[in-house]
């Protein structure tokens, strides 16, 4: 290891670790062996440690920052000392190895997960968190995704049945859909509108999230739609999509149908399906 | 407003530009945007094909665009990360920027991004190293690579030069150009006790393509760099110098936390042009004993995944 490269992870090693500034400082010291006194140019002023500070307690600030802007609804749910304590947790168990802040947060809804007591008859209430950072997360996902604003889709309309079962309907690319224990959405929109919100009741829900003309949409789903749109995304067939959701919800296949000739042209409305007008 | 001079590698002056800032997005896309160009931070569109975006589409359709990254790390240690280069590349064809730049620092090592602009030991070994990584990403982007004096707030005791004379024989051995962000050399002047007006004076002018304004805060012994304040009357009176011995170079004004509306901050960068004829504004350094205030800040690192 050349000297340059010393120094770099002498210094990272000092801003991304956890702890006190100066047992940082002492502890970096001593695996690289160096002397941050002769190491860091000093001042009448200011001391290498008070310089090195401006860096080590930038790197907190500024990425717990984004992580608050990433799970908003989850702060809001944790409240500040709690959501900090799990950030900062995070941080130091998962640093940021990506160039782009928007991954930062990527693995934290995992690292909720793990973090959860296996051995506590309350586990269950520790669920909550975690899906709600899944759904914030999917949520910058499909912001950032692939869409539909750029291709030529066509409207709903009489012919819509025409295309069903072709290879030219499809699910949309920035369509993503969740299986929820708690129901998640009318707490993310109280939160998000300022007003009071009741925690969320434990019940299997469906969720949609998708995005139209660039605005996304958060949209609770039947089982049998839910179903139907993750095996029309698999499959790309749509009577194998009304086969497996109508197994899957316990519907019958006759009612499916009926049910999806009303319910299709809202789902291309919300973005979930779409028309390949090219073909 | 575009000119040419055969000064700035032969880059265009753009005039007076502003950061492209998810804030203004919905102004952006219904009034005009007034100021000659923009600059966008290239890792808030790498990859990202939402609203952001779109709104980048409709603003290089009007007018000239800059590509400035944070991430490239050009002085880590670690070796170049070609798939940022390539997404760099790739967003570089859909934008196609007048020039792409980064800063003259690292952001982490081991493989780790500690997201700041880290500072280098200034060597003849660290120059060296800079110097071959700049030249392989000019080969691999196919242009020249534009670099910013970052601001600093340690120095390392092993440095030798000084970062005027670590730039100039870092455009001498590569041929890169330089963003001279002048706030920058006001805050690490005043953090290390060096006279900017000297360091502007000893860079190689024909090289700096572009230059950066932006308002610090007085944090007591040390100056941050904040972009979150007006430019003070000192930076102005650097930027009047620098252009001056620049001979006329791109404009850019950086706010990047508590960002103002669009007109103000048309406002703030149009003082560019009364300081050129010798009109200063009296604008004292913002003063603050907040013990939170944070360096290159990140709201505009963040913007694109939250419309």
């Amino acid at each position: 290891m050349n000297k340059l490269e010393t120094t770099q992870r002498w210094l990272t090693s000092i801003i991304i670790r956890p702890g006190r500034l100066h047992d940082k400082i002492s502890a970096a010291d001593k695996t690289y062996q160096l002397d941050t006194e002769k190491m860091i140019r000093t001042s009448a002023t200011l001391s290498p440690e008070n310089r090195i500070s401006v860096y080590a307690r930038g790197y907190v600030l500024r990425l717990m920052e984004c992580m608050r802007a990433d799970y908003p609804v989850l702060l809001h749910l944790l409240g500040e000392e709690l959501f900090n304590s799990f950030v900062q947790a995070y941080l130091v168990n998962v640093p940021s190895h990506s160039p782009s802040l928007y991954d930062l947060g990527e693995n934290f809804p995992a690292f909720l997960k793990a973090s959860q007591p296996q051995q506590n008859e309350d586990a269950e209430m520790f669920d909550l968190p975690v899906e709600l950072a899944q759904v914030e997360r999917t949520r910058v996902e499909v912001e950032r995704s692939k869409g539909l604003e750029t291709e030529q889709t066509a409207n709903s309309d009489d012919s819509l049945f025409h295309f069903l079962g072709t290879s030219n309907y499809n699910v949309s690319p920035c369509l993503r859909l969740l299986q929820l224990q708690y129901e998640l959405l009318d707490f993310i929109k109280a939160v998000e509108r300022g007003k009071e919100a009741e925690t969320p009741e434990r019940k299997i829900n469906y969720l949609a999230i998708s995005r139209k003309n660039y605005a996304v949409n958060l949209q609770q789903l039947e089982a049998w739609q839910f179903y139907y749109l993750k095996a029309l995304a698999i499959t790309g067939d749509h009577n194998a999509a009304v086969k497996i959701a109508a197994t899957e919800s316990g519907i019958p296949e006759e009612s499916i149908m009926a049910d999806l000739l009303l319910w299709i042209p809202v789902a291309m409305e919300y973005g979930y399906v779409f028309l390949d007008d090219r073909f | 407003m575009t000119t040419t001079n055969a000064h700035r590698l032969g880059l265009p002056n753009l005039g007076l530009g502003l950061g492209l800032r998810s804030k203004h997005y919905d102004y952006l896309l219904k009034h005009d945007p007034i100021v000659d160009w923009f600059e966008i931070i290239s890792e808030n569109y790498m990859n990202n094909f939402g609203f952001a975006r779109h709104v980048l589409e409709h603003i290089a359709n009007v007018k000239p665009v800059v590509m400035h990254g944070v991430s490239m790390s050009i002085g880590s240690t670690d070796p170049l990360n070609m798939e940022y280069l390539k997404q760099l590349k790739e967003l570089a064809a859909f934008v196609k920027p007048a020039w792409i730049s980064d800063h003259l620092c690292w952001t982490g090592v081991a493989h780790m991004n500690t997201h700041d602009l880290l500072p280098l030991p200034l060597t003849l070994e660290s120059l060296k190293h800079v110097a071959e990584r700049v030249n392989r990403v000019q080969d691999f982007l196919e242009r020249p690579l534009i670099l910013e004096n970052p601001s600093t707030y340690m120095e390392f005791e092993d440095s030798t030069l000084h970062e005027w004379e670590f730039l100039s024989e870092l455009v001498n051995q590569t041929g890169c150009g330089l963003l001279l962000d002048v706030n920058n050399v006001f805050v690490s002047g005043h953090n290390h006790g060096f006279d900017p007006e000297f360091y502007i004076r000893n860079i190689p002018h024909k090289a700096v393509v572009q230059i950066h304004i932006a308002g610090p805060t007085d944090c007591g012994p040390l100056l941050i760099d904040t972009h979150d304040q007006p430019v003070p009357t000192e930076v102005w009176k650097l930027y009047r110098l620098a252009q001056e011995l620049t001979g006329g170079v791109s404009t850019l004004l950086e706010w990047d936390a508590n960002i103002p509306d669009y007109p103000e901050m048309v406002l703030e960068v149009e003082k560019a042009k009364k300081v050129m004829l010798g009109e200063l504004p009296d604008v004292a350094i913002f003063q603050s004993q907040h013990p939170e205030v944070i360096s290159n800040p990140i709201d505009h690192q963040m913007q694109a995944a939250h419309e």
